[in-house]
């Protein structure tokens, strides 16, 4: 006996049509019960134990007793199977014993003992089944079973053939999709959609498909695709050759909706502009700088690839820009000690080469130290002057206004263009950070070094900066 | 890491590192466990203070040692880790610029067009706004609200203020579509000319969207109209959006004529991730009506106020990255609020992912905004939900509640998409996104407090 929706899969919600007025459909309230059911309050202990009926033989348990006496067959023993008689049995209903669910009243009791079982799992349990594909959870295992079955096969598929596993993310596609934009004349949505939406037996596909280059790092990636997006040098010249030969034009963006899979690196490459090279001076010192004090075997930076990291200081390309030219290379900032791979070098073959190393090697303790002894290993090596600009003096501008943007080059001010004044310090900013207590912040206590380095570790890394 | 211990302490440390007086005294407040546990492991927590620290140098204009802790930082951030690295790298990638900016004008943010970033089309746009329901939640709460408020009016119009290019409208007209009311609604839309200078970028002119919602719109027998408000003007490719000229012109074309407001109409204006890009400063602005000291935020809402909408719907990200906040504050307010969004992406996007990478990657344009500049060109001034709810309130508006339903819809909503997404409602009536606890995205719904009769009279 089944009382509204109080036993099955809940998701399947195809009840009989409510007699509400408003639009949507809704169904019938769950729990409400016949006013004649005799209503039963379970414990939580009880609606959850799963096998109570034990084979006195074997031990093995069974969650309604109907099950474990057809068990008993088996081993020769008497069963017998109590038929339901409509007559004498009463009508049962049971409540949530949950104070707060809204099942508690008896007026909203379920009808069905699995029913409030279930009812009970999936909203007051924990939820310990997970879906793989899209990873949400269900603390019933039959509900995760149903769910696993459908994820990824309910979809709605535009014309233009791309698939969503949302209607919400269906309907905005399709508003714009070029699909739509063929075919005004047509019959409207309900009829059409109706046919698209449940496209039952389709593979799932992570959303949305019709963005995704290379799927897979091992995948041998569409050859426009990853060549274009290489810092390697080595493959620069591949770009230059793709660009060329698929004749970028702003148009061709469009390109993209028609055939997904094709080339659509290369038309975004157009229209993306050429990074300039104004930073490049400036990138430039840092890529130094960094690439000077790894002289020690263990950090050992590939500084081909820091070079160009550091040559776009401008902000960030997602696509390789048009210009071959080195300056523009979108790469990302940085990376760990020891890599020197790209984030838009998605090529497969160059991930081998490269394997990202999630964790520097070393820790920030000995970071922090290497880098205060970066100071002392090349005095010469100042973020300023390797900008081009050398000063005899400094004038601490601390104000961090646009409007001083006097570019001087030799001595005088440094410049307030660069947004930091002539900090003149002392360099013990690190040694401070380290034990600390940053002098920039309050008065400089004299603390034990936390890190059993003593003052003398310290003590040369503020040579070099003289500014 | 930070991120598992972000799971089980939902209260950030960001507010332990904005109190200068701990730096002060640090033998008591640093303990040195403390600070030894942080370093001893490169973590979300480690991160933080480095980027605290190099912050307060620059601030300072201690170079050195900001270029010795963005060395250390280099070594640690890695756009190809995890999210914490990744969002490190950007956060470097920004300082690095700030110290090492040589000339200032050639690199700021124009308002004619954002360098170097990627065009993308509109269905493209389309499949990144629901990569993860960030804009989603605001679109389906502010939807839901709009339906809610105009209902039995023969007539809407909403003003769309928004950087998501038209993404909302789709699902709204649908909605339409499917009531079953016969005349059916008419819609109508107008955006501004003018658009904050912020990804995501669209490879299309406004008025082509708008064309293709048309299209749509009677696909689904929806009456539609689509126009732009032009805001040009001295507002042209020259104009930065750093001038207070800028912001002066702009407002004084939010008007009733400009907007062509219609008496038979019901006006909805819907703001999604706009309002942080008018300027919030403390000044005495020159469209100011009462003599007290506004900023040009409050001087827009008055406006908005002025048009007598029949709701005003708010989306913006809850962080509170205002004019006020010095750079290190902002930096570290900055870092947990961003990790947010790059934790989320994590969860069911590899690594290469180029949808992630874009996605991260506009995040990063916006850090750079927030870290890399002050002034008039840190155009990126997030306000935190409770503070908007404030302002609304000083500005003479009365908080909307959503509806039982709508608040129904978000939770289905967020059940399609990873685990971790959750929503609260909290006790301003607003509806708050939540990634693992954290506060990510708020939805709020206001009606100026006089609101004219006339409105009650179109209803039918």
């Amino acid at each position: 006996m089944n009382e509204s929706a109080a036993s099955g899969d809940s998701s399947s919600g195809n009840q009989t049509i409510s007699p509400k007025p408003t639009a949507k459909k809704k169904r019938n309230l769950p729990g409400t019960p016949d006013p004649d059911a005799e209503v039963i309050a379970l414990s939580p202990k009880t609606l959850m134990a799963t096998n109570r009926f034990v084979c006195e033989v074997c031990n093995k348990g069974f969650q309604r007793d109907q099950n474990l006496q057809l068990h008993r067959r088996g081993h020769n023993l008497p069963w017998k199977l109590r038929q339901r008689s409509s007559t004498d049995a009463k009508k049962r209903v049971y409540v949530c014993p949950e104070p707060n669910c809204v099942h508690h009243e008896p007026a909203r009791a379920l009808g069905d003992l699995t029913g409030i079982k279930k009812h009970f799992c999936r909203k007051h349990g924990e939820k310990k089944w997970k879906c793989d594909k899209c990873s949400k959870k269900y603390a019933v295992q039959s509900d995760w079973k149903a769910h696993s079955k459908i994820c990824g096969t309910k979809e709605y598929k535009c014309q233009c053939g791309v698939v969503f596993s949302r209607r919400d993310s269906y309907i905005t596609h399709r508003a714009f999709c070029d699909a739509l934009a063929d075919e005004n004349a047509k019959t409207p949505l309900a009829a059409a959609d109706a046919a698209q939406d449940l496209e039952a037996g389709l593979s799932s596909t992570p959303p949305p498909p019709q963005q995704q280059q290379a799927p897979a790092p091992e995948d041998p990636p569409p050859a426009a695709a990853d060549v274009a997006s290489s810092i390697v040098p080595d493959n620069r010249s591949d770009v230059t050759e793709l660009l060329d030969s698929t004749s970028a034009n702003p148009s061709s963006s469009q390109i993209l909706e028609e055939s997904p899979n094709v080339t659509s690196f290369a038309a975004r490459c157009s229209s993306s502009s050429c990074s300039g090279s104004s930073g490049s001076s400036s990138s430039n010192v840092f890529a130094s700088l960094f690439a000077s004090s790894t002289s020690s075997a263990s950090l050992q930076p590939q500084t081909t690839g820091f070079t160009n990291i550091f040559q776009s200081i401008a902000p960030p390309d997602y696509a390789p820009d048009a210009a071959p030219s080195s300056s523009s290379e979108p790469v990302a900032l940085c990376l760990a000690v020891n890599q020197g791979s790209s984030i838009f070098g998605n090529a497969g073959q160059e991930r081998r080469q490269y394997p990202p190393a999630p964790q520097p090697a070393l820790s920030a303790t000995a970071l922090l130290q290497k880098a205060a002894q970066i100071g002392a290993a090349a005095p010469n090596m100042s973020l300023l002057r390797g900008l081009g600009m050398v000063s005899s003096s400094s004038s601490p501008n601390s104000t961090e206004e646009w409007s001083q943007q006097k570019m001087e080059t030799n001595g005088g001010s440094l410049a307030s263009g660069l947004g930091l004044g002539l900090g003149c310090d002392s360099g013990s900013g690190l040694k401070e950070l380290m034990l600390g207590t940053p002098s920039v912040f309050g008065p400089k206590h004299i603390t034990l070094d936390l890190l059993g380095l003593g003052m003398a570790a310290n003590g040369g890394s503020t040579a070099g900066y003289q500014l | 890491m930070k991120a598992e211990a972000r799971g089980k302490n939902p209260s950030p440390t960001m507010s332990s590192m904005q109190n200068p007086s701990l730096f002060s005294n640090s033998r008591s407040s640093i303990s040195g466990a403390v600070l030894t546990g942080c370093l001893s492991s490169l973590d979300g927590a480690c991160i933080e203070k480095l980027l605290l620290h190099c912050g307060s140098a620059l601030e300072s204009n201690d170079v050195t040692l900001a270029q010795q802790v963005m060395w250390v930082l280099n070594n640690v951030a890695s756009a190809v880790g995890d999210p914490n690295q990744r969002l490190a790298s950007y956060f470097l990638r920004a300082l690095v610029s700030r110290a090492s900016r040589l000339c200032p004008a050639t690199m700021s943010f124009k308002a004619a067009g954002i360098p170097h970033r990627r065009l993308m089309s509109v269905t493209e746009l389309a499949g990144y706004v629901d990569l993860i329901p960030w804009h989603r939640f605001g679109f389906c709460a502010s939807n839901n609200a709009i339906l809610d408020a105009v209902r039995g009016f023969p007539k809407i119009h909403i003003l769309d203020l928004s950087i998501t290019h038209c993404m909302q409208w789709p699902t709204l007209i649908d909605a339409l579509g499917k009531e079953p009311e016969s005349p059916p609604v008419e819609l109508r839309i107008s955006v501004l000319s003018w658009r904050p200078p912020t990804p995501p970028l669209l490879n299309i002119p406004i008025e082509e969207v708008g064309q293709r919602l048309v299209n749509f719109a009677r696909y689904r027998d929806v009456p539609f109209d689509f126009n732009v408000i032009e805001v040009g003007g001295p507002l042209d490719e020259e104009e930065t959006i750093f001038s207070s000229s800028f912001y002066d012109f702009l407002l004084s074309q939010l008007n009733a004529t400009m907007v062509k407001v219609n008496a038979e109409e019901a006006l909805v204006v819907n703001i999604q991730n706009w309002l942080r890009y008018i300027p919030d400063e403390e000044t005495s602005s020159s469209e100011s009506s009462c003599d007290g000291i506004m900023s040009y935020r409050d001087s827009f809402l008055e406006l908005v106020g002025r048009l007598s909408p029949c709701l005003m719907t708010v989306v913006d990200e809850d962080c509170d990255l205002g004019a006020q906040s010095g750079l290190t504050s902002r930096i570290v307010a900055c870092f947990n609020y961003m990790w947010i969004p790059f934790d989320a992406l994590e969860t069911f996007l590899p690594k290469d992912s180029p949808q992630r990478i874009e996605y991260e990657s506009d995040i990063g344009h916006k850090i750079e905004n927030i870290v890399g500049y002050e002034g008039p060109q840190r155009i990126e001034r997030l306000e935190s939900g409770g503070k908007l709810c404030r302002r609304m309130a000083a500005m003479g508006f009365i908080s909307v509640p959503f509806a039982e339903e709508t608040v129904k819809e978000v939770k289905v909503l967020l059940d399609e998409h990873a685990s971790g997404w959750g929503m609260k409602k909290d006790e301003d009536g607003m509806l708050v996104l939540t990634w693992k606890g954290h506060n990510a995205v708020y939805a709020g719904a206001w009606v100026p407090h006089d609101l004219t009769s006339h409105q009650n009279n179109l209803l039918v």
